[in-house]
């Protein structure tokens, strides 16, 4: 269990950086040398793993597409040792992703279906205006070495809360943020519940090769990656997702389903997902929400699904038991460790308060971003079989709730008690609550890959 | 005759939401009979089943050895076989992708396929998992043929099914009496009986 | 019985292939060939034979090389193996086969060493017994419901799904009404064709042929 050196590692690999605002700038690279002389140019510019004596205003990350690595220049025996599914890329993936119908590549914005992205600036800050800076110093980079050029910026923004700040819930009215993994070496205050479950029911941290390339992972062996090692050592791999959120259609349909569940409108909304949508885990509360948990770190994603296996708290198809099983499956979690992902995503667009009228068609939805060590074995794996389809939870074919790719059809099943207040209720005629409207995998390098790639001398002998 | 059409993938190894795997091991014939030996205990002892079947996605499956001696011979003109192995014959109908597969008994029952393969010449053991899947990959036989009656239902389908049913029949058959009260505290119970099974049958995602 | 679990019969067959070097083409390989192109889904001939849950038709054409140490060895024949889960007793079940699809029969096993032919029925069902290896170890997750069985109860699941999605939040008496007209019609049910109706019974996906539309 080595310490992790946080100087060759992006910030975000790590950390989640907490700012409420970002700015992700799509680029398309000219050819290899000017982008080796860009990537040289900016990579002072690079925020790493550190920790800040001080917090910077803004923070700045670098990925890279696989054609993106094709068009920086790298040498064929490196391409050739990439992922298959990284290579070919999450458009061409979209049958496995089940991105089909509304969330097929061919609706996807013009940017993600028509342009090959080659690289991903993220860009965190603490306002707009410090946004502005770091991107007004990206475009003289681009002017100076005509590297690269842009090919769209995509703004993304914490909702505004009820005080007039920003908060942390998303279109739907979600608190979002809970149950990121805590891994070996995060070197952050590990929540219980984050991790992997011992069998005397602790929790203890995930293998770090689950989520960071070049180390071991839950497996218990050093998984396979590209080469040279000093390429893919302490980097990783990244989804990138533009998830459209139908607010219009939400809304509507948990009124409409309201009316005739018992036990009314905000219990239904958790139900949906397995948390109430104030944060509260539906598994430590099932009756009301209960801020007392959600506030305390050691509380609010510290529970199990082991004493609820008929799904009456927590329903089976519910959106956080699904794409995060952790004890449902038995054995201790054993078939979940990994399958994780760690989550870095943000809401675009204006919020519309409840009540207020809203459209399907306005830009609004979440940037989902990811990230783990095998884009094929974790998000994938989550996606294909746990999201779209649900016979590991024996349920079938349904689909995840919230994110699942209905189309009009499929249902939702809440198992419920005798209790008045927590029957048993089908939701049926389900609609696409969100419909992908474009995406990619990613690469994200180490310091150290970025200098080599730079420079031009990756060299996997 | 269905001809294949060269932009579908005739991926025979799956039918429906089933795969077909084939696997053939070489054994040192006097480790055959350890092996006979743990199948026996596994077959008595149910307990030491229950890993498998908590796993709940293999429809059928079997392990048949066959001696060196035992390779049919039905004329003259077919010649003897000559071998120095016993070997042992895995088939499996499964649930879920090869990959998901192999990776959960790597998780939770790797003791329990150790004692199965280790008689097997060259056996990595089944952790780490990478050097398992390339030795599965290297004994594994791709399928001709294959069939199921129920392509679109899991095994965890079927059994939902059958649970459902009986509930039905049970609800069904006592039905009639009740008045409406009766028949509603009747209906709930069926509804709590029934609501962990009900979900849907169809196509399964694609084999990857 | 090894060969047996509950009521499901598993049977392993292995049948030599004839080998003719002056042969066209290479028995296995019209077994092959014939295979490929037989359909499957629910006008797949074994459908006919619907004791049958699964099985499955392997060309085995030789034993595999693990690596030094071990020996390298092959096979003097190739082996057609057949391994099928099927409800019942094993000598009904070789006589369906003979009797309901003789013409896969034919041209699967015609090409195998001392394959009898179909005129007498008993003569096939004692060569394929001949053939075949008793199981070791037979696991069967699902053994005490026949394929029919099964294939109706997966019906009537769908079927209630359908019914409390449509009579939630109705009143006790009307629920009642209608889960009685339900029950009737379930009662009645008969089960589904066996391979259900996909043609060919998983979604087809087109190749993947991303990496030729980036550099061609």
């Amino acid at each position: 269990m080595a310490r992790l050196n946080a100087a060759d590692i992006q910030g975000f690999a790590m950390r989640g950086y907490t700012f409420p605002v970002a700015r992700f700038v799509l680029m398309e690279i000219a050819n290899g040398e000017g982008g080796r002389a860009l990537l040289l140019r900016i990579l002072d510019q690079v925020t790493t793993a550190e920790r800040w004596d001080v917090k910077p205003d803004s923070t700045l990350n670098l990925a890279f597409t696989y054609a993106g690595l094709v068009r920086l220049g790298l040498p064929d025996a490196a391409l050739l040792s990439f992922p298959v599914e990284f290579v070919q890329g999450m458009k061409a993936r979209a049958p496995i992703l089940e991105d089909s119908g509304n969330s097929a590549p061919e609706r996807w914005d013009p940017v993600w279906r028509d342009s090959q992205v080659h690289v991903w600036v993220g860009i965190y800050g603490e306002s707009p205006a410090v946004l502005a800076r770091r991107c007004t110093i990206l475009r003289q980079f681009l002017e100076e070495t005509g590297g690269a050029r842009i090919l769209y910026e995509q703004d993304a923004s914490a909702l505004p809360d009820t005080n007039g700040g920003y908060g942390t819930k998303e279109h739907f009215g979600y608190t979002d943020g809970f149950g990121n993994p805590d891994f070996d070496g995060a070197e952050r205050k590990p929540q219980p519940g984050q991790g992997k479950l011992t069998d005397g029911g602790k929790w203890v941290p995930l293998a770090t090769g689950e989520f960071l390339l070049g180390y071991p992972d839950e497996a218990g062996e050093i998984p396979v990656a590209p080469v040279p090692h000093l390429l893919a050592k302490n980097g990783t791999f990244m989804v990138y997702r533009k998830l459209h959120q139908n607010v219009q259609t939400f809304r509507d349909y948990l009124e409409a389903n309201s009316k005739i569940y018992a036990g009314g409108k905000e219990k239904l909304a958790s139900k949906f997902i397995g948390r109430w949508r104030d944060g509260t885990p539906v598994e430590l509360s099932p009756d009301k929400e209960d801020q007392a948990i959600t506030t305390d770190k050691r509380r609010s994603v510290n529970f199990t699904f082991g004493n609820d296996m008929a799904g009456t708290r927590c329903p089976i198809g519910a959106h956080i038991r699904r794409t995060n099983p952790r004890d449902a499956f038995g054995f201790n979690g054993a078939l979940v460790n990994r399958r994780r992902v760690t989550r870095r995503g943000l809401p675009y667009g204006d919020f519309v308060p409840e009540g207020q009228p809203v459209s399907d068609t306005a830009e609004h939805g979440i940037i989902f971003i990811a990230l783990n060590a095998s884009l094929f074995r974790q998000f994938e794996f989550v996606q294909q079989q746990w999201v779209e389809y649900g016979n590991d939870a024996h349920q079938g074919n349904d689909k995840d709730m919230l994110i699942g790719n209905h189309g009009g059809q499929g249902k939702f099943m809440i198992q419920g008690t005798e209790d008045a207040a927590n029957p048993p209720f089908i939701c049926g005629g389900l609609p696409n609550f969100v419909e992908l409207r474009g995406g990619a995998y990613f690469f994200v390098p180490s310091m150290t890959a970025l200098r080599m790639m730079a420079a031009g001398t990756v060299d996997p002998r | 005759m269905k001809r294949i059409v060269s932009e579908e993938v005739a991926l025979t190894n799956i039918n429906g939401k089933t795969y077909a795997m084939t696997a053939i091991t070489p054994m040192k014939p006097w480790k055959t009979p350890i092996l006979k030996i743990f199948f026996f205990f596994l077959a008595l002892i149910k307990p030491l089943q229950a890993r498998l079947v908590g796993l709940s996605f293999i429809h059928f499956a079997r392990w048949v050895v066959i001696k060196r001696h035992a390779f049919p011979r039905l004329a003259d003109s077919q010649p003897e076989e000559n071998l120095s192995y016993d070997y042992l014959l895995f088939f499996s109908n499964f649930n879920g992708t090869w990959n998901q597969y192999i990776d959960a008994f790597a998780d939770v029952l790797a003791d329990g396929l150790n004692l199965v393969w280790r008689w097997s010449e060259k056996f990595p053991m089944s952790r780490p998992v990478t050097a398992f899947k390339r030795y599965i990959s290297l004994v594994q036989f791709d399928t001709d043929y294959y069939y199921t009656a129920y392509p679109r239902a899991t095994t965890n389908d079927v059994k939902a099914a059958h649970r459902v049913c009986a509930a039905v029949e049970d609800l069904g058959r006592n039905c009639n009496g009740m008045s409406p009260a009766e028949f509603s505290a009747a209906y709930l119970h069926f509804l709590m009986k029934v609501q962990k099974d009900l979900g849907s049958t169809g196509v399964g995602p694609v084999g990857t | 019985m090894a060969n047996v679990s509950g009521s499901v019969y598993g049977l392993t067959i292995l049948s030599p292939i004839i080998d003719d070097p002056n042969a066209d083409i290479s028995h296995d390989g019209a077994i092959r060939q014939y295979l490929a192109n037989l359909p499957n889904g629910h006008t797949s001939p074994f459908a006919k034979v619907s004791s049958t849950h699964i099985c499955r038709l392997v060309v085995m054409d030789d034993v595999i090389y693990v690596g030094t140490p071990a020996n390298e060895e092959h096979l003097n024949s190739k082996y057609l193996v057949f391994e099928s889960n099927f409800d019942g007793e094993l000598e009904p079940y070789l006589a369906r086969m003979a009797n309901e699809i003789p013409e896969v029969v034919e041209s699967v096993w015609g090409h195998c060493v001392g394959y009898p032919g179909l005129r007498d029925v008993s003569a096939f069902v004692a060569y394929m017994k001949k053939c075949q290896i008793t199981t070791t170890f037979y696991f069967a997750d699902v053994n005490d419901h026949t394929v029919q069985s099964t294939l109706r109860a997966l019906k009537v699941q769908a079927s209630v799904a359908d019914f409390i999605g449509k009579h939630q939040g109705e009143s006790p008496a009307e629920i009642q009404a209608a889960f009685r007209a339900f029950y009737e019609r379930v009662s009645n049910m008969s089960e589904q064709e066996p391979g259900h109706h996909d043609p060919q019974g998983h979604q087809s996906i087109k190749l993947n042929r991303s990496i030729a539309a980036q550099h061609g």
